[in-house]
């Protein structure tokens, strides 16, 4: 046989086909593109309301804790509570980038990339608030086994231990699996950019060219952080809430605190999901890809969780009367008629009895009244711990130390700083990286041309 | 030796076009999709990925890291807590567990780095952003002489396009 004429080769060097770009690129990309001055303004307040925090952060440093609210006995108060609602702001994300991977819920796909990127940034802000709590900045760091001359190590039977771990843990993590999912999106980008951009885009992207090698140990990786990331986010819900239900105090000592935290945790996680995401797609008019029956199906899952949460206030109030125990049986009827009743009454309101709602199919696809109602479940989340920590602690069991506990004016600036914070970085996340898992969106695209391919055939 | 570089609109068009290649004996053969699709891997390579290897690794390193380190601590400065042994196993479950999982999320990572080879480089010359929209690539590398037979080979099997690399 001899090599093919010269003529052969120079047709094959001839492009026939005009290569298109895809249009889920170029709409999800065009997120990135441009700044409004609404952006601008929205950036402006957060970095203002980040810096009003930081000030306060710098006095409480100087002055000591004594000017956050906290006198006897209530010495866990905002801070901690904001802990533990950022942290369970994080759990939707990894419910949806790892169980519902697990699960093949391919409806995930679109909201995928942005409830992880709510997840990784709360986690960032909750990690703040155990250091701002502890008060001396500069010692933060005997929270970590170092070795000392004294051979002094911390107590690994503490669960307040078995935290820093978890939440170290879960931070790693969720910032690993969102940037292997972001990969495949980065080099899309990268493959559009100019200048600067491509430079880091290029970076980022380590090389990615989807090949054949590429993708299979993408898929491996995926999978094995889905299953690694199931777990731990049980995992990490449950410690917070042994953070408490390991001590004796009244309110706190329950065995069905695990559960109740982990699921009131995706409740409020899927409430901030909605929160983020409707404005977003409004904005930025992504309809075409986060629909209705998105929507839908997060509503069901927050009508579901709602109940979990539901029953277990019913059951700890259940509990506590079946207990005999006349402090559990004091402490729950303080929450509810006790100086703190209006907390419980919001808690129990925006978790339990607004969420009802959502049996109605025409309300669970009404996108006004579920960011509505999200935005209440996230406010009734934050009073549900601030009713766990402030009535438990206030009312304990001699009623001689009783005493009320009164937010500072500085608490609520560092609480007002952790909303800003988180919004500075979802504000600067949105102009760099595609809010949408483009490739996973893109997946299912392929599928459907195929289908209808074989249709035609 | 030629680079012969075609162009799919559809998952299993490439898949099938990389299975002729393989039974006809080519190995140099490259792959490019904008999303995961099983059909290609398993075209590719039908070997489970290496990265299974790392993730296992990791995870009885953390393990082990991690009850070893608090046992040890435990015992390098003795205080007896609540009663409880020295070095207590049930409550150093939790710990143990975490360390689990985080060495074995770094090291799948690390795996994912060392098996799919990423790090910031140059891209393959076969390599164009039309690989990153919708359209599906097949690279493979022939002999002068087999140019034109390959050609209509991929043409054959619904290629959309088919075009020489030049080097």
């Amino acid at each position: 046989m001899t090599p093919p004429p010269a003529s052969a080769v120079a047709d094959l060097l001839r492009p026939t086909s005009v290569p298109q770009d895809s249009q889920i690129n170029s709409d999800v990309m065009s997120v990135t593109k441009g700044v409004s001055w609404q952006w601008g303004l929205l950036l402006s307040l957060a970095l203002i309301g980040v810096a009003q925090a930081v000030f306060s952060l710098a006095y409480q440093t100087y002055e000591g804790l004594g000017i956050a609210g906290y006198q006897a006995p209530v010495f866990w108060a905002i801070y901690i509570i904001n802990f533990v609602f950022w942290i369970g702001i994080g759990h939707a994300g990894t419910l949806i980038s790892a169980i519902l991977f697990l699960f093949r819920a391919k409806w995930r796909n679109a909201i995928n990339r942005g409830a992880e990127a709510m997840t990784v940034f709360a986690v960032l802000t909750a990690a703040l608030f155990p250091l701002i709590h502890v008060g001396r900045l500069w010692k933060a760091y005997f929270l970590i086994p170092y070795p000392n001359q004294r051979a002094l190590w911390v107590n690994f039977k503490s669960p307040l231990l078995w935290d820093v771990f978890a939440i170290n843990t879960y931070m790693m993590i969720s910032i690993i699996f969102f940037y292997v999912g972001l990969i495949p999106d980065i080099a899309i980008a990268r493959d559009r950019a100019t200048g600067i951009k491509k430079f880091a885009y290029t970076v980022l992207s380590l090389g990615w060219q989807g090949t054949g090698r590429q993708w299979k140990a993408h898929n491996r990786t995926v999978l094995h952080l889905a299953g690694l990331a199931t777990p731990l986010v049980l995992s990490v819900h449950s410690v917070v809430s042994w953070d408490f239900a390991m001590s004796i105090v009244p309110g706190w000592h329950a065995t069905i605190f695990a559960p109740y935290f982990v699921a009131g945790a995706i409740f409020g996680g899927f409430a901030m999901v909605l929160v983020v995401m409707i404005p977003v797609r409004r904005i930025f008019r992504l309809e075409a890809y986060i629909t209705d029956y998105h929507f839908d199906n997060m509503s069901r899952f927050i009508l579901f969780t709602s109940l979990i949460c539901g029953y277990a206030y019913g059951a700890e109030y259940f509990v506590a009367w079946y207990s005999g125990v006349e402090f559990e049986q004091t402490s729950f009827w303080l929450r509810a008629f006790g100086p703190y009743w209006i907390s419980t009454w919001i808690m129990i309101s925006c978790n339990v009895i607004f969420p009802q709602l959502l049996w109605v199919k025409k309300f669970r696809t009404n996108i006004p009244l579920i960011f509505v109602l999200a935005v209440l479940i996230n406010i009734g989340m934050w009073f549900e711990r601030y009713v766990i920590i402030i009535t438990s602690l206030s009312r304990d069991f001699v009623p001689a130390a009783w005493g009320l506990y009164i937010p500072s004016v500085w608490e609520l600036s560092i609480l007002a700083g952790s909303f800003c914070w988180f919004s500075m970085f979802f504000l600067l996340f949105l102009k760099f990286l595609p809010i949408v898992a483009i490739a996973e969106m893109k997946e299912l695209i392929i599928h459907d041309k195929a289908l209808a391919a074989q249709e035609a055939h | 030796m030629p680079t012969l570089v075609s162009i799919f609109d559809l998952p299993d068009d490439a898949a099938t076009a990389i299975k002729k290649l393989r039974g006809r004996g080519f190995e140099e053969i490259e792959s490019y999709s904008p999303a995961p699709f099983e059909q290609i891997d398993e075209a590719m390579d039908d070997r489970p990925s290496k990265v299974r290897g790392f993730t296992l690794v990791g995870g009885l390193l953390g393990v082990f890291t991690g009850f070893l380190m608090q046992i040890w601590m435990s015992w390098e400065w003795p205080i007896k807590i609540g009663g409880k042994a020295f070095a207590s196993i049930p409550p150093y479950v939790i710990i143990g567990f975490e360390l689990t999982i985080l060495f074995g999320g770094i090291f799948t990572l690390l795996g994912l780095l060392v098996v799919g080879r990423l790090y910031p480089r140059r891209l393959d010359a076969a390599y164009s952003a039309r690989f990153s929209a919708e359209e599906f690539g097949v690279v493979v590398k022939v002999g002068e002489r087999d140019v034109g037979e390959v050609d209509s080979l991929l043409r054959g099997l619904s290629a959309k396009e088919v075009s020489l690399l030049d080097e």
